[in-house]
């Protein structure tokens, strides 16, 4: 079974990620005050791989916009939610880790050293890639492959809101020939991600 | 929890060595999802479907009945035995008693069961020791009772004696739908990520048995599925059902008149959060019978007595539909705040709550 080291992204990730896509068993931050963009971006960044067949878990994220997961181009028939995981977010993770190819997990407490590292050598061993949903305040203890920091959020609006810009500094290891601040807009008024 | 008509045949639950329980179930399975599409097998010997649709087209679960049965009557040549409850583990019970519990007598069905259905031995003994016979007396103990006295996966049990969860773990045999797939002989794309043209792949499969892993973790309904429907807002058009239910995975996403617009917000509320919307003077702000705010929104208050300055709003647009009932008039409001998020709310004459963050 061939399995392509790199999970395709879409617009406008692929043109600033550093490989163009995400590498299996790598592990990606995204951090954000709750409320400015960062589910959005987090739902964002797996689009292009659920649209090409590939499975995605969604744990923590305990009211689901599913309209809104449409627009950004997801497909909802590859995707589990497991929207309250309570105590055991970390074990639930670490069940869906075998069975999809991409996870966004969104904490719902401070993750602590020992359950980062064993969620991140799972992940690492299983090919899958993590996208941990963060608050600045409650941060992911360990470093991470690939990370985007949503350091400013402005909606645009006319008779009804349009567009959001999201100011994104992109950064983590080997991730230092792109990394930087970039503008996106995420979403637009189509709902969908895309550069500015 | 689902109405269900389970469909159980004895001889049909053991496997053979030439594999003729394989596919007499498989013909059984193929004949039944005519019947309704929604028929799931569940491991061998087992079928269940959800019984409340056919019995509309058939006119009344009776009808339902009598034709599943002669179905399988004519193709393997014996008598199904049959049951109807909430709940994959009451309606196996119940075809297996062969009867049809009346809607809502599911929890008294299930609570005058004997304990051995839970199918543990330490269990049925341990509480007959104690005392308790059927599950509604086990049912009974408080959940932190179980907890000191039992290991987690009684914790399980528990809750499906409560009623808390529809099935029992190990009731669904996780390999079945593969082996069906094998013999049907359509699974020649058995490599990852296929899905899209309705054919399964090893991916669907991954996922599933993963998706079952936390299920027995946490409960039936922890890990949910969701679809679209018609409707005008993102509140009324996501649907979330539990994992494995019949009537998942249909994306209806037909144009529909007057449909709210993208952007529509990354989260939407399942409970309703109440807040106020108050004007510059800090009175409430109401939305009169035509639709017009009875002044400008300066902030918003929520439960927990956060407040946050609204720095600008677009709406109301009301939702015209069953403008017949006046306290049924719904609008709704997006509104952004001064820390920068935007939150979509909506309003019944001065009622105001959350419906989605955009987050």
């Amino acid at each position: 079974m061939a399995k392509s080291r790199l999970l395709p992204l879409g617009e406008p990730w692929k043109a600033l990620a550093p490989d163009g896509g995400l590498r299996r068993g790598s592990t990606v931050l995204v951090q954000a005050q709750p409320g400015s963009g960062g589910l959005s971006l987090a739902l964002s960044l797996v689009t292009e791989a659920s649209t090409l067949g590939h499975w995605v878990a969604v744990v923590g994220v305990d009211d689901p916009g599913v309209v809104a997961i449409t627009d950004l181009g997801v497909d909802l028939r590859r995707v589990l939610f497991v929207p309250r995981p309570r105590g055991a977010w970390a074990e639930s993770a670490a069940d869906l880790l075998d069975g999809v190819d991409l996870l966004v997990v969104r904490p719902p407490s401070r993750p602590s050293h020992g359950v980062a590292r064993r969620l991140m050598d799972r992940v690492r061993e299983r090919g899958t890639v993590l996208i941990m949903l963060c608050e600045p305040g409650a941060p992911w203890p360990l470093p991470v492959d690939l990370s985007f920091d949503i350091t400013h959020a402005r909606w645009a609006t006319s008779s009804r809101l349009d567009a959001r810009y999201l100011t994104v500094r992109m950064g983590g290891r080997g991730a230092a020939q792109r990394s930087g601040e970039h503008v996106v807009v995420l979403p637009n008024r189509k709902g969908r991600a895309a550069a500015s | 929890m689902e109405r269900l008509l389970a469909v159980w045949i004895e001889t049909l639950g053991e496997e053979k060595p030439d594999g003729s329980s394989l596919r007499d179930y498989l013909v059984v399975l193929d004949a039944l999802t005519v019947l309704c599409p929604f028929t799931e097998p569940v491991r061998l010997g087992l079928l269940v479907l959800p019984v409340r649709g056919p019995s509309r087209f058939f006119g009344g679960e009776e009808a339902v009945l009598h034709a599943v049965r002669q179905s399988v009557r004519d193709l393997v040549g014996c008598e199904p035995s049959l049951g109807v409850a909430d709940g994959l583990f009451c309606a196996e019970l119940a075809a297996r008693a062969g009867v049809v519990v009346r809607p809502g007598e599911t929890d008294s069905f299930r609570r005058a069961q004997p304990l051995s259905v839970l199918g543990r031995k330490d269990l049925t003994t341990t509480c007959r020791r104690l005392g308790l016979h059927t599950m509604g007396s086990f049912a009974d103990l408080e959940r932190a009772r179980v907890a000191e006295r039992f290991s987690t996966s009684v914790l399980q049990l528990h809750r499906v004696a409560r009623g808390e969860s529809s099935e029992l773990g190990g009731q669904r045999d996780p390999r079945l739908a593969k082996r069906l797939r094998n013999l049907r002989g359509d699974d020649g794309l058995a490599d990852e990520q296929i899905g899209f043209f309705g054919q399964r792949g090893a991916g669907d499969d991954r996922a599933q048995a993963a998706a079952y892993r936390v299920r027995d973790r946490l409960g039936a309904d922890a890990v949910v599925v969701a679809s679209l429907r018609g409707g005008r807002v993102p509140e009324d058009r996501a649907t979330l059902v539990p994992f494995g239910s019949p009537a998942s995975a249909v994306v209806d996403d037909a144009p529909w008149p007057g449909q709210f617009r993208a952007p529509a917000p990354a989260m939407t509320l399942q409970h309703r959060v109440a807040v106020q919307l108050h004007d510059e003077h800090g009175e409430q702000i109401s939305m009169g019978s035509r639709g017009l705010l009875s002044a400008t929104p300066a902030s918003l208050l929520f439960s927990s007595q956060a407040r946050r300055e609204v720095v600008w709003h677009a709406g109301p647009w009301p939702l015209v539909e069953r403008w017949w009932a006046l306290n049924r008039r719904r609008a709704h409001l997006q509104v952004v705040l001064v820390t920068g998020e935007a939150v979509l709310l909506a309003a019944e004459l001065s009622r105001w709550w959350v419906v989605g963050i955009y987050d």
